[in-house]
């Protein structure tokens, strides 16, 4: 299983990164952690005869707190989302969802843009900046532009990318004080890819859920926001909820796909307990963090 | 660190410098070789396996800069300059085995031996950064690599016994293992 | 050398009753050293300059005919040393059989696809180039249009269907059973209290060794000589099986195996790729010529196993007791299967009473079916007639439940126990010295069956799904025709170390450790002197090849029976060295003294040897010169090894998800060369079923596509699927040297059934019959969904 030949391009900027793109159009692929890229070039069910490996572009890493958001660089890896502490702190998601990413091998090379623009229905951080509404940086021939969560993703494996441009970074809100965060999934093994999962955000004042961000992954061709329920649940009591009607609320217009590992009734079935395995879990992580500051 | 020209065309083989197991070496590879199949065929450290090249397995695992990865998933053109430790790496004067290598022994963590050296190299890496794991850490940390032979006993308790000794190690002389 | 010293009773081995200094410890292997420093040296390392690489073209299309193969592109493709299909390839006279099947099997053979192709994945053309990256490019240049033709994937519609898959034969069964006349076998129906019906299925699930197929072979013109180093399970048996294909010599063949990387059955008989790369060697000439399945490849081509059903019915009395029973097994062999036709039903046939009494001779029928499709071929898979353990063990299950009875109870009311023996089994099996009702005990106590029932009752209460599930069965080692022997060859160096070459061919199972275990305690020589090489047809003696759970006790029985023939020569020339009878010296970790006189003179294995071969005028005339003893031990032609397996279970009604508890097994495996070794086995074979179970499973699309083709969605468990396993050990020895039986393949074979039980136990209450594997998540919410 050797990959086709392909010109290897290791630009040190973005600019340079930007430029071989549009020399090449379709004809290249971006190079980031490798670790779905990689697989689909050894099976050769993609065969760019230029790989544009941007593993050397010093702009595109680390991150930064800036007005009330983290900017994350398009090649932090998934192992520094799991370890490092401001962003873990800025953006809790970021902390819960990566450390489900596979194996620890896998975090140490892959990084958050490969995994928004490879869009993997089944993974965690397309899902994460769909419920958080992050905004993801673009840069092309014709400069910069911005594209919000909700328009990047098309269909599985597609996005809003231009062949001729690179995601830069991802710009995240940062919630403030009384939120809690979870992330939840079920797969075949551990560190699979979920069959389903889901991603919450709450954030509780005076006991009651006075804003709430719901996502689930694995249940669609693109990660799904659960806006309808969101409103549902906006003002709610976090005590007595019915955690089951709200799972089934959150699946019902929902039509997962079917594969070798679980069906669509199943993924539907189990998703359904996830939204209320996710939403127990962020209150209860709420009242941690508020207890904490207390 | 020596330059790759910008480009490498496809076909043609470019050198890359890097060091391996605590020695500078160079390898001369087109752009699509693997780091696993350079390092086995160019080098000829045949520790590392291949075993689905497609990164699941992890019998490729190497540590690349202190980190596991997975030797399949890298060409060797990407990783020029990069400080990369094989298997052959573990016990640089050859005589004493690493901790983690003679727990493997102790504990029958080997059958057939060939996921041994991805999972040595992994186990190294992992008790680094987990020093006291719990068993469900250890089992969580070992699923990325696959053993056929062995059902993991012999795996998990030779993972135990290394965080073991490692810590012994480190409350006796203040400095952490491992090698 | 008569049958009696062979069979030393284990009283008599030096150092005691069934252990010695080293035999029954827990010894690290000495094969570690080089394995976990990464020297091991496998197929692929093997890196000669000027080797050649080859890629296989393969048929994308279950079943058609080839319209066009076109391979001039990539013959002029860079570094492309040459392309080959059929044409060049298949010969008339080439011979397709394994001695343990005999010539004359059903199954057509070719090397590569001629005409037509029969499965997805059948090779149709190989490349061979400067490396694989090269060989690879030209296969993808390579033309091939297939016009497809409707394929049979089905059993059942390959019984119904016109459509051959093999059209030069007159069916699509490749073997069958047939129904014998047993008189008075519908009496013991008619007359039962009870007769109970049903049927079991099994996926298709495989090897998936960690290391792949592979060989090397090199055709040296000049010689006349074909070298191959081949991934295998023994040397000997491909060299014949090459010799005969080829009609050449067999003594212009060698092959040799390094250490190789799991095999479980795929590497014991080369198929059609190796076939292809012999051929390919002779055509080119000098260059070695290599190829090296990679993962999509052993997926997909490289062997399938299990997928087969067994439909019983048994005849029970109201106290449970088993009286007749009457089985038919449906296997699915694929195109190709290898060796012989594929079929397990004949051995799964004598297997199928397994560890109960039944109602004497004449009170088990069993029948079976192999079938072809266009879908991969069958090769063995540890413990491959596995399913009659798999669905007996399920049975008892529910005949239990039908009669309100539990299982452990309906298994203790039929079950054999060691006072019974010799017992002969309804299909002539005699046990002589097995233990099933011994390890039943001891599973079930391990466990704490009793206790569990109680916790299981309380969990019940809170609406937990717990389940306990028990397997008991007998595995057999094969011990006739050519599996009968094994031998050892034994040679004192000059410098007084100790050389084994041994006829086995050891791919995990720790043949270089546990040797040298019997040989030190049989010689008195120190382990550390001692070396055992396999796998290299000019050195080492014939062997069948290391499978079918022979190693301990035939291996072991060579081991034995070089080692104490070397043991008296030794003596011989230290008596005369040391002026005492040979019956007064005492050999220990390589020195030899007088008995009685510890302090008394002394001489080393190396001064003996010195003696032997150096100084060899002061020997006398009535002494052999030298240090050399070859021995080949014939065992009987059936052995029996047994097992029960107990196991805990919780499934997740919300997410269909099973976790294993608890997980026990009671083994008897005789006296045991080194428990280490044996638990490992046992361990390696249970995760191999609870991967099976739970999270393998080769599927196919009704064209015959097959879906899971990567590791992505063949799904083999990691250490956090599987739990640690708990061991008890009863010791019934065998009557062969040492008291060792064989054990490697129980572990894949009692296992399954025992994790279906304890989940069909834990289902039980909701009204569910699980009959099916592969146990996803989906299939046990649906279960759960449907029964309630």
């Amino acid at each position: 299983m050797k990959p086709a030949p392909f010109a290897y391009h290791a630009p040190r900027t973005v600019a340079e990164a930007v430029s071989v793109l549009a020399d090449h159009g379709d004809e290249a692929k971006v190079l980031a952690g490798g670790q779905s890229l990689v697989p689909m070039l050894a099976l050769r069910l993609a065969r760019p005869a230029h790989l544009v490996d941007i593993n050397g572009v010093a702009e595109l890493a680390g991150g930064r707190l800036a007005n009330g958001h983290l900017v994350v660089g398009a090649t932090t890896r998934h192992a520094a989302l799991e370890r490092d502490a401001e962003i873990g702190t800025a953006v809790p998601l970021l902390r819960l969802a990566a450390p489900q990413i596979g194996h620890f091998q896998i975090r140490n090379r892959g990084t958050l843009g490969g995994s928004l623009a490879h869009a993997d229905a089944a993974a965690e951080l397309p899902a994460v900046t769909r419920a958080l509404d992050a905004e993801i940086s673009v840069r092309g021939p014709s400069g910069e532009r911005t594209i919000q969560a909700a328009e990047f993703f098309k269909m599985v494996f597609t996005t809003a990318l231009e062949p001729d441009e690179l995601l830069t970074a991802v710009r995240f809100p940062v919630w403030g004080a009384g939120c809690g965060f979870a992330v939840e999934e079920i797969a075949r093994r551990h560190g699979d890819f979920a069959l389903a999962g889901a991603v919450c955000g709450v954030q509780v004042a005076a006991g009651r859920i006075e804003r709430v961000a719901l996502s689930m992954f694995g249940m669609g061709s693109v990660p799904e926001r659960l806006d309808a329920l969101e409103k549902s649940l906006t003002g709610a009591p976090v005590d007595g909820l019915d955690l089951a009607d709200i799972g089934a609320q959150g699946v019902a217009a929902l039509d997962p796909p079917a594969d070798v590992h679980a069906s669509s009734r199943y993924r539907k079935q189990v998703g359904a307990a996830l939204i209320g395995r996710a939403l127990s879990a962020a209150i209860e992580s709420a009242a941690a963090e508020e207890a904490s500051r207390a | 660190m020596p330059e790759l020209p910008a480009v490498a065309d496809a076909g043609t083989e470019v050198d890359v410098a890097l060091t391996v197991n605590g020695q500078p070496r160079r390898v001369r590879v087109e752009p699509r070789k693997t780091l696993a199949d350079s390092l086995r065929e160019d080098l000829r450290l045949t520790g590392t396996h291949v075993g689905c090249e497609h990164g699941v397995c992890g019998a490729c695992t190497v540590l690349m800069d202190g980190e596991a990865v997975r030797s399949c998933l890298l060409f060797a053109v990407q990783v020029r300059g990069a400080d990369i430790t094989t298997v052959e790496g573990l016990a640089p004067d050859g005589a004493a085995l690493s901790p983690v290598q003679r727990a493997f022994r102790e504990h029958h963590g080997l059958q057939c031996g060939f996921c041994t050296p991805g999972f040595v190299i992994s186990a190294t890496a992992f008790l680094a950064a987990h020093p006291q794991p719990t068993d469900t850490e250890i089992r969580e940390g070992l699923s990325g690599n696959l053993c056929r032979c062995t059902g993991y006993q012999g795996i998990v308790r030779a993972v135990r016994a290394a965080a073991a000794e490692l810590a012994a190690t480190e409350d006796a002389s203040g400095r952490k293992g491992p090698a | 050398m008569t049958s009696d010293s062979i069979l030393t009773p284990p009283s008599q081995l030096r150092g005691g009753v069934g252990a010695g200094r080293w035999i029954g410890q827990r010894l690290p292997r000495r094969e570690d050293p080089r394995l976990i420093t990464g020297r091991g040296r496998y197929i692929d390392d093997h890196q000669e300059a000027g080797t050649l690489h080859a890629a296989f073209v393969r048929s994308s299309v279950a079943r058609g005919r080839i319209a066009a193969l076109d391979t001039s592109a990539a013959l002029a493709a860079l570094g492309v040393v040459a392309v080959l299909t059929a044409a060049d390839v298949n010969s008339p006279s080439h011979q397709f059989w394994h001695t343990v099947m005999g010539p004359g099997e059903r199954t057509p053979g070719r090397v590569l696809a001629d005409g037509d192709v029969r499965y997805v994945g059948e090779p149709v053309a190989v490349v061979v180039a400067e490396s694989r990256y090269l060989a690879e490019d030209a296969a993808e240049l390579v033309e091939l249009e297939i016009d497809p033709l409707p394929p049979v994937v089905d059993v059942r519609a390959a019984l119904r269907t016109e459509e051959r898959v093999h059209p030069e034969l007159d069916s699509n069964v490749a073997e069958a059973l047939p129904e014998m006349e047993i008189p008075g076998f519908a009496e013991r129906f008619a007359g039962a209290a009870h007769v109970i019906s049903e049927t079991f299925h099994q996926h298709r699930y495989v090897c998936v060794p960690m290391e792949t197929r592979g060989i090397i072979a090199t055709w040296d013109p000049w010689t006349q000589q074909l070298d191959i180093v081949l991934a295998a399970q023994g040397v000997h048996e491909p060299r014949l099986f090459y010799a005969r294909m080829l009609g050449i010599p067999e003594d212009s063949i060698r092959v040799r195996q390094g250490d190789v990387g799991g095999s479980f059955g795929q590497k014991m008989f080369p198929m059609r790729e190796e076939h292809a790369i012999v051929i390919a060697a002779r055509v080119i000439g000098e260059r070695p010529v290599k190829w090296i399945e990679d993962r999509i490849e052993n997926l997909i081509s490289g062997g399938h196993a299990r997928e087969e059903s067994l439909k019983i019915e048994v005849a029970v009395n109201n106290e449970g007791v088993l009286l007749a029973a009457r089985a038919h097994h449906l296997e699915n062999v694929g195109a190709y299967p290898t060796p012989g036709n594929g079929a397990n039903g004949p051995t799964a046939a004598g297997m199928f009473p397994g560890p109960y009494r039944w109602g004497g001779p004449g009170s088990v029928a069993y029948t079976s079916q192999a079938i072809y499709t266009n879908t991969c071929g069958h090769c063995a898979y540890r413990g491959p007639w596995m399913m009659e353990t798999v669905g007996r063990e399920q049975m008892m299950d529910v005949v239990a439940r039908k009669l309100g009875m539990d299982p452990l109870e309906i298994r203790r009311r039929n079950v054999i126990s060691r006072d019974e023996l010799p017992f002969t089994t309804p299909t002539t099996m005699v046990y002589e010295t097995v233990s099933p009702a011994e390890t039943l005990e001891q599973a079930a106590e391990l466990i704490g069956y009793e206790q569990f029932r109680r916790d299981q009752e309380k969990a019940r209460a809170e609406g937990r799904l717990l389940g306990i599930g028990l397997s008991l069965y007998v595995e057999p080692q094969f011990g006739f025709g050519s599996l009968g022997t094994e031998a050892a060859t034994i040679r004192v160096e000059v410098t007084g170390k100790v050389t084994v070459y041994m006829s086995t061919g050891g791919h995990g199972q720790s043949i270089e450790t546990t040797m040298a275990q019997i040989v030190a305690d049989e010689m008195g020589v120190a382990i550390s002197d001692i070396r055992i090489i396999q796998g290299d047809t000019q050195i080492t003696p014939y062997g069948a090849g290391t499978a079918g759970s022979r190693t301990g006790a035939i291996a072991g029985g060579a081991a034995h029976a070089a080692a104490h023939a070397m043991r008296e020569k030794v003596a011989a020339v230290a008596g005369r060295l040391l002026e005492v009878s040979p019956g007064d010296i005492e050999m220990a970790s390589s020195v030899a003294m007088v008995k009685g006189d510890p302090d008394g003179p002394k001489v080393t294995l190396a001064e003996i040897a010195a003696a032997a071969y150096l100084n060899t005028d002061a020997l006398g005339p009535d002494l052999e010169p030298g240090l050399e003893v070859s021995k080949r031990y014939k065992a009987p032609q059936f052995m029996f090894s047994n097992a029960c397996h107990a196991v805990t279970v919780e499934v997740d009604r919300v997410t269909g998800q099973v976790r294993i508890l608890r997980y026990v097994i009671s083994e008897d495996c005789g006296n045991m060369i080194n428990p280490m070794i044996v638990e490992g086995q046992i361990a390696g074979g249970i995760a191999q079923a609870i991967g099976g179970v739970f999270y393998e499973h080769m599927i196919y699309d009704s064209d015959g596509n097959p879906l899971t083709t990567t590791f992505m969605d063949y799904l083999l468990p990691t250490a956090a699927e599987i739990p640690d396993f708990e061991y008890g050990h009863v010791v019934t020895p065998s009557n062969t040297p040492g008291g060792y039986k064989g054990l490697g393949e129980g572990g894949a074979i009692a296992s399954p059934p025992a994790l279906l039980n304890a989940v069909s136990d834990a289902l039980a209450p909701l009204g569910v019959t699980l009959t099916e594997q592969a146990l996803s998540p989906d299939k046990i919410l649906t279960l759960i969904d449907t029964a309630g």
